[in-house]
């Protein structure tokens, strides 16, 4: 057994002549519950087709669960954007597909568990389902194949918020209760943060934050002073504005920011939209998720 | 349908396609029963005796002179019809089997369960590959069921007729294989249904119109000859053998068409009018030529699928880690 989940080394993916990921380095322990944040395009998809093994990487490395996505395809569970399903099948034949593809791993309880917390007919077919029922079907035959890992790209944004709330609930208990590791990408910032303990923030195809969550908000601080920007020197600036008390920054503090700085915790979203208007700021990868081996960006 | 022995990829391809299984199931069953029936038919009601009359005018069946008349007339336009078997095999993997799980990214779904996409791409070739040899060895069979006496002997169900001579050996059975490697290794490539579809119907088409044209060059012709004078110049009328050139010589053996120069040589052709005639020819394929060239020509066509089966494994393991 290994500790690491996912592991990139200076990974990269170029469909055609655009480039999807580029030189993306970075450690995901296993256990975590894991945001993939960044805007349309930014190379969450592709980060996570990567890391299920429907795709090849156009160079660098990936491992996951310590070997390769092909090798580690029984353990991994994945569930794509568009939540593809046969739509000619009905539910109850989906989950059946399900046990034959999946022997020896299948719990049809569970995938009937998640299908049957909505009161949907086993026996209606899938095309006549409407977007968020596609993505409960989808997500039990994720859960009913008992991964080690479970890569759900955007998999709340069909489902209305008693749905997001009940899917997201039966989500975090199975994956309380036999360790699984679970990747979630999502564009809306607040939509993973309550459920997820590590974020890995991605644009333009680059790692920009990568570790816990609590870690990385800890590793910043969000001072408001009225001093000259160039007080702030000693540490990393992500952002600075002008505000009516002077400036406001978010900074990466090498030691106490001194006298006359007013310093506050700023929130994940805060952090984030900073690290989203600043493409320039160095990228920030907390200990113990950085990539061993040849070293990639890193604190 | 419960296919108890069948497990994984191969049950679910047979699920997922099961109208079209049917639908082929029930087209086979019909088959069977129409030749059959006709069989029965023009052995029940037989032509008639004697010569037709305004007084004592012919029996018909259904219309037509007799139930052997449309018996032999359904076997030549079914035989013609069995051509187009490969074509429809070919359509149906290279869209609905696989370019259509491409294009609608279902192969997402596939490809992220238990099953690695080789197994996927192998479940789809040999349930497809077993299914179209079963349906093709099918009609096979209801046609020799249907001309058991007249296949290969009868003026228009010549053994050499295009139909006829693939429907009566292994080429035919070849070239579904071959279909079916081509529909997977296009529907792949392209990953776009329709597109797919009409791509592997045409070079289905293409090989096949093709190798109907090669294979009479596979195997070298005999030739017969024998004197020839300006009234008797043509060779004897063989049914069993497949001409595939004949005319007339002259004395140094140079060929001529024999219109050309019989009865006497024509003006503004390649006939030289002092041209002599003195004998005739036939290039000729004899009917035991037929293993021959079904061997040779489904070597080929085995071949050529072997080829697409790899090309198709070749590029998933360029596409997938």
């Amino acid at each position: 057994m290994t500790d690491t989940a996912i592991e990139a080394r200076a990974l990269t993916k170029r469909h055609g002549r655009r480039r999807a990921l580029h030189d993306c380095s970075f450690r995901l322990p296993v256990g975590r519950i894991c945001a993939v944040v960044g805007p349309n395009g930014a190379g969450k998809s592709t980060l996570l087709a990567l890391a299920a093994g429907l795709d090849r990487p156009t160079e660098g490395t990936l491992t996951v669960l310590g070997t390769g996505p092909a090798q580690a395809r029984a353990r991994v569970a994945y569930v794509a954007q568009d939540k593809p399903l046969h739509p000619r099948l009905t539910i109850a034949e989906t989950l059946r597909l399900g046990a034959e593809l999946n022997p020896g791993r299948w719990d049809m309880a569970v995938a009937e568990r998640v299908v049957g917390g909505s009161g949907l007919d086993p026996r209606a077919r899938v095309r006549t389902l409407s977007g968020g029922q596609r993505t409960r079907v989808a997500l039990a035959l994720a859960l009913g194949k008992r991964a080690e890992l479970l890569l759900l790209d955007e998999p709340m944004a069909d489902l209305d918020p008693l749905a997001r709330h009940q899917l997201m609930g039966t989500l975090m208990a199975e994956a309380a209760e036999h360790g699984t590791t679970v990747v979630m990408s999502s564009h809306i910032v607040g939509e993973l943060a309550d459920s997820c303990d590590h974020l890995l923030l991605v644009s333009g195809g680059r790692i920009r934050l990568g570790g816990g969550i609590d870690d990385l908000v800890a590793a910043h601080a969000l001072v408001t002073g009225a001093r000259p920007p160039a007080d702030l020197a000693p540490h990393t600036v992500i952002e600075s504005r002008a505000t009516g008390r002077g400036v406001t920054a978010l900074i990466r503090p090498e030691g106490p920011p001194g006298d006359g700085w007013e310093v506050e915790e700023p929130s994940l979203e805060e952090l984030l939209l900073a690290h989203l208007r600043s493409p320039d700021a160095p990228p920030l990868l907390t200990p113990g998720t950085t990539a061993s081996g040849r070293s990639g960006v890193a604190a | 349908m419960t296919m108890p022995t069948l497990r994984g990829p191969h049950r679910a391809d047979l699920r997922l396609h099961r109208t079209a299984l049917w639908t082929g199931g029930a087209v086979l069953a019909l088959t069977l029963a129409y030749i059959g029936w006709l069989r029965w038919a023009a052995h029940a009601y037989p032509e008639s005796e004697g010569d037709c009359s305004a007084a004592e005018p012919c029996d018909t069946f259904l219309g037509f002179s007799s139930a052997r008349g449309l018996l032999y007339l359904s076997l030549e336009r079914g035989a013609v019809l069995l051509l187009l078997l490969p074509l429809l095999i070919g359509v149906f993997v290279a869209g609905p089997m696989v370019a259509r799980e491409m294009e609608s990214g279902v192969y997402k779904l596939s490809w992220s369960q238990s099953v690695s996409p080789a197994r996927w791409l192998a479940a789809k070739l040999t349930t497809a590959a077993a299914l179209a040899v079963g349906g093709t060895l099918f009609l096979m069979a209801v046609l020799r069921l249907g001309g058991s006496d007249v296949i290969g002997v009868r003026w228009n169900l010549h053994w050499a007729d295009r139909g006829v001579y693939e429907a009566t050996g292994p080429a035919l059975v070849a070239y579904a294989l071959f279909a079916v490697a081509l529909g997977t290794l296009i529907g792949f490539a392209v990953r776009r249904t329709l597109v797919a579809m009409a791509a592997t119907g045409l070079v289905t088409g293409v090989v096949l119109w093709g190798m109907g044209n090669l294979r009479w060059h596979l195997v070298p012709v005999k030739t017969v000859g024998g004197p020839a004078s300006d009234k008797d110049h043509f060779p004897p009328f063989r049914l069993d053998s497949f001409s595939m050139d004949q005319g007339v010589t002259n004395a140094t053996g140079e060929r001529f068409y024999a219109w050309q120069c019989v009865p006497k040589p024509q003006s503004g052709f390649s006939c030289p009018t002092d041209t002599k005639i003195t004998t005739w020819y036939m290039d000729y394929h004899p009917r035991s030529h037929f293993w021959y060239t079904q061997l040779i020509e489904t070597g080929i066509v085995l071949a050529l699928a072997a080829a697409a089966t790899y090309a198709a494994f070749r590029l998933l393991r360029r596409r997938t880690p």
